[in-house]
């Protein structure tokens, strides 16, 4: 045996082993480990396109988006710093030290330690010194008017993407295309860009301007609140449309929601309702009915029909009897009457002398029972159903407005098409869509969809309308020097198989001016408690938004606001009109604009404004605006003592709040900036001037946010 | 059959003076040994640059000194080639006593490296005493087998001073505590000594008595242990490896990330801070992961060929000393390299072993290279590369013939 060949045997094996080893890892498992270094040392690091903003039809900002800074840190780099960097944080945030310090035992190599903090807020925390704790701006939606139009513009969830309303249907062009960078990572997990992949830039989303009319839009909700608070009602709707476009100019939901408070709104809230819901129109339903009877020259307006003194029983199939009642009790009138007095006798009396076919075939070229298109998300066509569908009630039914599904946007498209001459047009919100460098991407344009009324019977059911408000149940939406045309309507709801005594759906729909209509409006309300009819509860709601519509000519100029600074006086602007706008959206109009404001008063209304709207000045000028409370009068309401009570100041801008105070004479003393969220003395306390009032203020993230 | 046994025609040490009649010494292993080194910087910079500057600050700190040992080892392989190899045999025991007792200098003073005495510091240049061990017991075994080659299968007169100094060197090294060199030292003394004609009783027995020994040792430090347990328990598919042999496991990725041609000179990933001691220990997975598979198949054929061109001389080597040492450095060099690919291809559990002339290193280079000085010089006095005008009055085609069918 030889030794020397043993050993060289042994070594030679070991070259092959060691061969075979190779082959393996480096030929037939290559890919693998090519996939886990890659891994290792890639690290995809995305560029966030800059969502589009949102704008209203006079290029008012409605959402757009702020940076806010995000602190990740990397637990294996900070390693024995973990207790200095969780001490450092609890100091800052005022957390306990065991939420970070949790965070950084983690195995994992990115941990969130703090998110969404504003930038003003970052700014005075100074992490240079906590190694391996990095800051990344995230970007925010911003809404500038918070709860104004909060369902139409809708709102994103916490990754940017839109969930309801605009943001929703629009999303797709708001988004645009995220970028990205592949980067080299090293064994600590730092990064350096890697040449061998190209930057893809992010393509920034589209700006979307809609036809909402955010002054329009202001008035409308802020009526539509107070109104819905008197009448204790559980919600309302209003709807405002450019009778001769079909643009929306406004639509206000109450409760409203605030989209820029995410984290406590519900889905049921953020749903646009003016096209989610069904309802039973009632009496405003009687246009249909009308102009079927008009248009097909079966009734005349002064024929006289027999109210039945309030009670009509109607013989139904197998012996039964239906009893239909008015609410107010009437014999002979005229067919103009019987709108007038909202008789629903009348109506399904009319309603037989129409026959099935041509009422369903009106109510259809209404747009009843299909889906207007309009650009939200959510909408139902409501029911309608076919005459053979019918029971033998429904045709007096549908007469004055039961038995059939309507929302309560295509209600509005229906006036729309008798305001403006007969024409039915398609209801739209979206106005155009803008590229980053502002070129027009698309543009929507009026689409008329067909003629449901001739210009003569549309003139004459103009008068018929007129006389509601004149002389009939629409009254309380009277407006002295202008005339208004309107329909009253109340239906009780139908829930659960049965109509509910004691809810009800109060609505009027009007508009005005008749001789050339500019607006259309509807107002629901729902389950008025204080009032029930649309009279009492819709009406006023009308009437008060149509003063002050009318108050306000010319209200936000329709030039572009941005158009303003690129006059060749580029240091002047046109001081936009403000007057019966809710204070805080003047306020934040006129900042838009880039006007100090200065507020007196304690209402929530502008009243008065100086100068006047269409004054040119410099931009950076002041602004006054006095609201619908005078200083000495309320808020702080005087006691017969002479002394004072403190008002409330809390969610107030220290603004406001300094001037709430500075008029009852009041010593302000700020601690913080932003909203104030606590003060001393608490509000109610009687003082006398010259006492001091301390307020604790808080940062507002959302309007201390860096724009971009 | 060929015996491995002593020729029976001795030349007579004593009168013959061949240092100006050498003939060529072993030119291939002087250009691999060379290639190796030449290569090795460059791998070395590839591998430390981003280390060098996470430590020191500047990528080419660890690289400047490789250079520096390289030149010296370049140095020393020269000037050992040039100088006589039977002059060891005379002082081959002084030099292992002085190891000897380096190394208990070592121990009692030695500063500590990764939990290990294993450095001595002298004027500023601090070596390895167990590296100068490992050769001055191959050239002392090597004179005593060839100076008791009778007797070698004796076990009182042969067998027992050879393990005797085998122990010492390989207890003191343990102790340092470097177990893998002190496994590695004894593996290549039972290889000299089964060489030698040791009888393979002695050998069993001695290895069986070691076996407890061993046991023990390994479970008393506990990154031992866990070593062993990491290499039998290995997990090297799944996503987590356990911390103990994230090393290994980055640099099987090392190796698989170059495939067949290696992602190119400088580019490593792994070495950008993912693979500890990349220039060191696991210096072979970079050259897999720039050079791939072609990569690392040459540096192993370098190997082999040092491993077939050494054995070769063994055999025809001038005298039993030389031919024990030919065999004791080859087998030294070539399994130190083996060793260091097999463990960094997850083959053997993870110890210190560096892979000679390429991996960063202190003074294992420098004697490596003075090493193969000493096996260069043995080749040189073999009749394998003739001098042609060195050989007088013989038949030159008759001498030639063989030598260029063996040679090329």
């Amino acid at each position: 045996m030889n030794r020397l060949l043993f050993i060289k045997i042994c070594l030679l094996t070991a070259f092959a082993a060691a061969l075979g080893s190779l082959v393996k890892i480096q030929i037939i498992d290559a890919a693998k480990y090519q996939a886990i270094a890659r891994k290792q040392y890639e690290a995809k690091v995305i560029l966030p396109a800059t969502r589009g903003n949102i704008y209203d039809c006079n290029g008012n900002v409605l959402a757009s988006n702020s940076m806010f800074v995000s602190y990740a840190a990397d637990p294996k780099i900070i390693g024995e710093n973990t207790e200095k960097v969780a001490r450092a944080f609890s100091r800052f945030f005022g957390k306990p030290e065991a939420i970070y310090l949790q965070k950084l035992h983690s195995v994992k190599r990115f941990v969130w330690l703090e998110r969404h903090i504003a930038p003003n807020v970052a700014r005075s925390f100074d992490i240079r010194k906590l190694t391996g704790v990095v800051t990344l701006d995230e970007p925010k939606r911003l809404y500038h008017y918070d709860e104004t139009g909060g369902q139409v513009v809708g709102c994103t969830n916490t990754d940017n993407v839109g969930i309801s309303g605009a943001e929703f249907t629009f999303d797709k062009q708001l988004r645009g295309k995220d970028g990205y960078v592949v980067m080299q990572r090293d064994g600590l997990g730092r990064t350096r860009p890697s040449t061998d992949f190209p930057r893809e830039e992010p393509v920034n989303g589209h700006s979307i301007v809609l036809t909402l009319d955010i002054g329009y839009q202001s008035i409308v909700e802020d009526e539509l609140k107070k109104g819905a608070e008197r009448a204790k009602a559980d919600a309302g709707i209003a709807i405002m449309l450019d009778p001769n476009t079909g643009a929306v100019l406004a639509m206000a939901h109450y409760p409203s929601v605030n989209p820029n408070t995410l984290s406590n709104i519900s889905m049921e809230a953020l749903k646009v309702r003016a096209v989610t819901d069904m309802v039973e129109p009632g009496s405003v339903f009687k246009l249909v009915t009308a102009s079927a009877a008009l248009g097909n020259n079966l009734v005349k307006p002064d024929q006289m029909f027999f109210a039945e003194n309030g009670t009509y029983r109607v013989p139904l199939n197998g012996g039964r009897v239906r009893v239909i009642r008015d609410t107010h009790e009437n014999g002979m009138i005229t067919f103009a009457q019987a709108l007038e007095l909202s008789s629903n006798i009348v109506f399904a009396k009319v309603g037989n002398i129409i026959g099935a076919e041509r009422l369903y075939t009106e109510a259809r070229n209404f747009g009843f029972g299909m889906m207007t298109g309009i650009e939200l998300p959510g909408e139902v066509s409501g029911d309608l159903k076919k005459p053979v569908e019918w029971s033998g009630a429904t045709l007096n039914s549908m007469a004055f407005g039961y038995e059939v599904g309507v929302t309560p946007l295509q209600i509005v498209t229906a006036y729309a098409a008798l305001a403006n001459g007969g024409t039915l047009m398609k209801p739209y919100i979206f106005s155009k869509e803008i590229d980053e460098e502002g070129n027009i991407v698309a543009i929507e344009e009026p689409e008329r969809i067909r003629r449901v009324i001739s210009p003569e019977t549309d003139q004459v059911l103009k008068n018929l309308f007129l006389g509601v408000v004149e002389h009939g149940t629409g009254q309380s939406a009277r407006v002295p020097g202008i005339s208004i045309a309107g329909k009253t309507g109340t239906s009780r709801k139908y829930e659960d198989g049965k109509y509910e005594a004691g809810n009800y759906n109060a609505s009027f729909v009007g508009f005005l001016p008749v001789e050339n209509p500019t607006i259309v409006l509807l107002v629901m309300i729902e389950n008025p408690k204080n009032g029930y009819t649309g009279a009492m509860a819709s009406a006023p709601i009308f009437k008060a938004v149509a003063e002050r519509i009318m108050n306000n000519n010319g209200l936000f100029s329709k030039d572009k606001i941005a158009g303003n600074r690129g006059d060749e006086d580029t240091l002047l602007v046109t001081v936009p009109n403000v007057c019966n706008v809710k204070a805080t959206t003047a306020v934040q109009l006129l900042d838009d604009n880039g006007f100090h404001v200065s507020i007196t008063g304690t209402g929530d209304v502008v009243v008065r404004q100086l100068p006047a709207p269409g004054t040119k000045i410099h931009y950076s000028d002041i602004v006054q605006v006095m609201t619908n409370l005078p200083a000495g009068e309320a808020g702080v309401a005087p006691d017969s003592h002479g002394s004072n009570q403190v008002p409330d100041l809390k969610g107030m801008t220290i603004r406001r709040a300094i001037n709430s105070l500075m008029t009852d004479k009041l010593n302000v003393e700020v601690l913080g900036s932003g909203i104030v969220i606590s003060q001393s003395p608490i509000a109610g306390t009687l003082v006398s001037p010259g006492m001091k009032v301390t307020v604790v203020c808080e940062p507002r993230a959302i309007t201390t946010a860096q724009l971009y | 059959m060929r015996s491995f046994a002593p020729r029976s025609a001795e030349p007579n040490l004593g009168d013959t003076n061949m240092t100006q009649k050498n003939n060529h010494i072993d030119r291939i292993i002087l250009f691999v040994v060379l290639f190796l080194m030449v290569a090795s910087t460059v791998v070395v910079y590839s591998a430390s640059s981003m280390w060098a500057l996470q430590k020191y600050g500047a990528s080419s700190h660890l690289v400047d000194r490789h250079i520096i040992k390289v030149l010296v080892g370049i140095a020393a392989m020269f000037l050992a080639m040039r100088i006589d190899y039977h002059n060891y045999k005379k002082i081959s025991k002084i030099a292992l006593a002085a190891c000897v007792l380096l190394l208990f200098i070592t121990l009692a003073l030695g500063g500590e490296v990764k939990g290990a005495q294993r450095w001595l510091n002298i004027g500023g240049f601090s070596f390895q005493p167990s590296e100068f061990a490992r050769f001055a017991l191959i050239f002392h075994l090597s004179a005593l087998l060839a100076s008791k080659k009778e007797k070698a299968a004796d076990y009182k007169t042969g067998f027992l001073p050879l393990v005797l100094w085998i122990g010492v060197v390989v207890v003191l090294v343990m102790l340092q505590p470097n177990f893998s060199t002190g496994v590695f030292i004894f593996v290549l003394g039972m290889v000299m000594v089964f060489i030698g004609g040791a009888q393979l009783k002695h050998i069993a027995v001695s290895l069986l008595a070691l076996l407890p020994v061993v046991i023990v040792y390994m479970i008393s430090a506990e990154y031992r242990l866990r070593r062993i347990l990491t290499f039998l328990g290995k997990d090297r598919n799944t996503a987590t490896p356990s911390r103990a042999n994230y090393q290994l496991w980055q640099g099987i990725i090392g190796f698989g990330n170059g495939g067949w041609l290696g992602v190119g000179m400088g580019q490593s990933k792994q070495r950008d801070l993912f693979l500890p001691e990349s220039y060191g220990d696991f210096v072979f997975s970079i050259v897999g992961e720039e050079y791939g598979f072609i990569g690392t198949v040459l540096f192993l054929g370098l190997f082999l060929t040092i491993f077939l061109r050494g054995f070769r001389i063994a055999k025809n080597a001038r005298d039993d000393f030389g031919r024990y040492l030919a065999i004791g450095i080859t087998c030294s060099i070539v399994m130190y390299a083996l060793g260091n690919a097999l463990v960094t291809l997850g083959l053997f559990p993870t110890t210190g072993l560096p892979m000679p002339f390429v991996s960063y290193g202190g003074s294992a280079i420098v004697i490596s290279s003075f090493a193969i000085g000493v096996l260069l010089n043995i080749s040189s006095q073999t009749d394998l590369h003739p001098r042609l005008t060195a050989v007088e009055g013989a038949d030159v085609s008759e001498l030639n013939e063989p030598a260029v069918g063996k040679v090329y």
